[in-house]
């Protein structure tokens, strides 16, 4: 435990931050997870991926899910979107039980999804058109999401001609068209390279500044985690559950600036601790061949 | 210790970089190539008569007494039997020799005589002073012997020296009948035996490639020899209505049955099994059962090329749309999208490219029943073209309708290539050069018409702009 003495308890909150999370606590509850549960079989007998999980999801929260890989994370996002059916318990979405994959629950995916046979203006609308807007409707209401991600000149482009950030904003842009109640993402800026990743986490968060936006987010990028979450929702592997909920005590506006903030270190600190609490020091044998002329000893 | 050269990059190096491309200056020059290899080895065999040649092509051939096999010219012998056989006409000859000199003259009558004074026509043919309509006409041959015993002893074939004395000495003793040619005229005695002659050449089957050129040109270009027969184009139109007749029929069964295969597990558990054992039956075992079916003109032709295609068809189609991107299809389930437009606005059009491949690789395969369904029932098309000449021995003939079949099939699937990349500009392909130039040589037709006459004369701005 290479605990730094000099940090602060990550559950001490400054009384901004208090207080914003007593009145996030009053809004009212978009999502209800209810003991839920996922159990796969597997030619070795039946897996449980996830066991127990209950957590809550207020209006306009930012929510983050982080955890070791095999903790059952993207299962529980995809049964949020309905894509899979839990084999315990429920989820509610303002009250009502999800039963499937459906329009207000947008979901934007690592490897970003865009049909490619679509043009960027297109893409957007799909979503609209599917839900009954009417062809002009859909494309007006598709150039404003567009426009908010910024992406006005690209309307006519294909997907292959953007750039992967270019892309997820597309895709930002396709779930958000269709107003959902929450917006899903499965690890959304993982495949991006660590500049294009920061410069989006910081769009997400405009844009969730401007609209009333309920986001839950996968990563397994701390920092990401930290940056991005009002509260972030920790998960230990093999069963899937729920560990700790920890309440990010970084002030808002959030900026890059922030990284190094005692607050901020304190938090990843400790998401490090129950994401990777023993670490491995384990000595690597090499096998004897000599890589290397006689006398040029590095040490 | 000798102290190494330092190597250089050898100037071959770059044609053999392991896993590197060449470059496409390189790859132009290696495609004409692939096609200039075969064509010289074709040629090297056929005009360098050492390499092989095991025939001798029979030029003027004669008739032996008490032996049945008649050879002609244009017939092909082994080298190995050729000098039996002309040794048999100069014994023969040598005996008519004897006979005259022991004062008793063989007298094999005038029917014989005139059927050995025929023998000269095929020297007349070789050297075009006969057209094959004239072959028969004893004047002419009459005619052709004063004209080689008047010293034209032709090029090709040109007369040995055997046969001018052979000429020479027949024509002593035929030469009182003149211009006023009778059969009764000629003697009852023996006359001489043109001596076979013949050149090298290939077996029947391997013409050489002018000749396949000028019998294409003849077949493809020229009116057909018989007014009756379809031309050329007449019979590939047909064979392409087989082809594709059938592979649209199996496509447009095929392809809505194997995207349901692919997308709803349903109707792959219950369509693919059989399927899937039904195509290991080979089609042309069919073949009779189709003729029953659908009697003998072109159905049971396009039953066949359907029976063949459609199977594959929907088991290559159906894995296609399994292939496709499921995430695609989450993203349109989180977005709306409802059974039916899962299926018409994200399924079909996210196969489409590869459909689009598959039914050109399918196309193909369509083409490689086109044979067998044209020998079913009433032959037809290019194939019964094929088989008639190819019964008669006449493979130069042959060969050129089986380029064309290989011509129009390649032809069209590099069209197919061509366009694919305009059919779905969003897969941001590029089309190969090899394509493109075959696409770009066929569309320069339309292009042309389309710069020169429709701009021309419906842009109303083109006159302005020309005058500028």
């Amino acid at each position: 435990m290479s605990q730094d003495s000099t940090l602060p308890d990550y559950k001490r909150q400054s009384p901004e931050v208090a207080r914003r999370f007593a009145e996030l606590k009053e809004r009212p509850v978009k999502l209800d997870v209810r003991s839920l549960g996922k159990t796969f079989d597997s030619a070795k007998g039946p897996v449980t991926a996830l066991n127990d999980i209950s957590f809550q999801c207020h209006r306009r929260e930012m929510m983050g899910v982080i955890g070791a890989s095999g903790c059952g994370k993207s299962t529980l996002i995809r049964i949020l979107a309905g894509l899979e059916t839990p084999s315990q318990g429920e989820v509610l979405l303002e009250g009502n039980a999800v039963t499937g994959p459906g329009p207000d629950r947008g979901m934007v995916f690592q490897s970003y999804t865009l049909f490619p046979w679509l043009t960027v203006k297109k893409n957007v609308m799909f979503g609209l058109e599917m839900t009954g807007n009417s062809m002009t409707a859909a494309e007006r209401e598709a150039r404003q999401w567009i426009e908010l991600v910024g992406l006005s000149k690209f309307e006519n482009s294909y997907p292959h001609e953007l750039s992967g950030g270019m892309k997820q904003r597309v895709a930002i842009a396709r779930a958000l068209a269709n107003r959902p109640k929450i917006l899903l993402m499965d690890e959304p800026f993982g495949a991006l390279d660590a500049q294009t990743r920061a410069s989006m986490q910081a769009y997400l968060l405009e844009i969730w500044r401007h609209i009333d936006l309920t986001v839950l987010f996968i990563t397994h990028d701390l920092d990401e985690a930290v940056y991005l979450a009002d509260r972030i929702l920790v998960l230990k592997p093999n069963p899937g559950e729920v560990l700790e909920m920890i309440e990010v005590p970084v002030a808002r506006p959030r900026s890059a600036d922030q990284f190094h903030d005692p607050e901020f270190l304190a938090t990843k600190d400790r998401l490090e601790e129950l994401i990777h609490p023993k670490v491995q020091t384990e000595k690597i044998e090499l096998p004897i061949v000599r890589m290397t002329e006689v006398g040029d000893d590095v040490e | 210790m000798p102290s190494a050269k330092p190597k250089g990059p050898s100037p071959f190096s770059h044609w053999f970089a392991i896993g590197k491309p060449l470059s496409p200056r390189s790859r132009t020059v290696l495609t004409i190539f692939s096609f200039i290899i075969p064509l010289a080895l074709w040629s090297a065999v056929s005009y360098l008569p050492f390499l092989w040649h095991p025939d001798i092509k029979l030029t003027i051939s004669a008739e032996r007494e008490g032996i049945t096999t008649i050879y002609t010219r244009g017939d092909h012998l082994s080298r190995e039997f050729f000098p039996q056989f002309e040794a048999g006409v100069q014994a023969e000859n040598q005996a008519v020799f004897e006979a005259r000199e022991s004062g008793e003259e063989l007298t094999p009558g005038r029917r014989k005589n005139l059927k050995t004074l025929r023998h000269i026509s095929a020297w007349g043919l070789g050297n075009g002073y006969l057209t094959p309509n004239e072959a028969k006409d004893d004047k002419l041959i009459y005619q052709l012997w004063a004209r080689a015993a008047g010293g034209d002893f032709g090029t090709s074939p040109k007369l040995s020296p055997e046969n001018i004395k052979v000429v020479k000495d027949n024509w002593i003793r035929i030469q009182h009948i003149g211009d006023k040619f009778s059969s009764r005229a000629l003697p009852n005695e023996a006359l001489l035996k043109l001596v076979p002659q013949g050149k090298r050449s290939n077996p029947v089957y391997l013409p050489a490639p002018h000749e396949v050129v000028i019998a294409g040109y003849y077949d493809l270009f020229t009116e057909q020899r018989d007014p009756d027969d379809p031309s050329m184009w007449q019979r590939a139109l047909h064979s392409m209505k087989i082809v594709f007749g059938g592979f649209l029929l199996a496509a447009l069964v095929g392809v809505p049955l194997a995207v349901l295969c692919g997308t709803y597990d349903f109707f792959s558990r219950i369509f693919e099994p059989f399927i899937d054992f039904f195509r290991y039956l080979p089609a042309p075992a069919f073949s009779t059962l189709l003729v029953a079916i659908f009697l003998a003109h072109d159905a049971p032709k396009i039953a066949l090329v359907f029976v063949g295609t459609f199977f594959q068809l929907v088991l290559v189609v159906a894995n296609t749309t399994r292939e496709i991107d499921r995430s695609l299809i989450e993203a349109s389930q989180t977005l709306g999208a409802d059974q039916r437009n899962i299926l018409f606005r994200v399924v079909v059009p996210g196969i489409l490219p590869q459909l689009y491949n598959d039914l050109r690789i399918l196309l193909g395969w369509a083409w490689t029943w086109l044979v067998i369904a044209e020998l079913i029932g009433v032959k037809s098309g290019l194939t019964e073209f094929i088989e008639t000449q190819g019964r008669w021995r006449n493979f130069d003939r042959v060969f050129p309708v089986i380029f064309l079949i290989g011509f129009i099939g390649f032809f069209t699937d590099q069209i197919l290539s061509w366009l694919r990349v305009f059919l779905f500009k969003w897969t941001g392909e590029t089309p190969n050069a090899f394509s493109r130039l075959v696409a770009s040589s066929v569309s320069a037709g339309p292009r042309w018409f389309q710069r020169e006459v429709l701009d021309q004369r419906l842009d109303p701005l083109a006159e302005r702009r020309n005058r500028k």
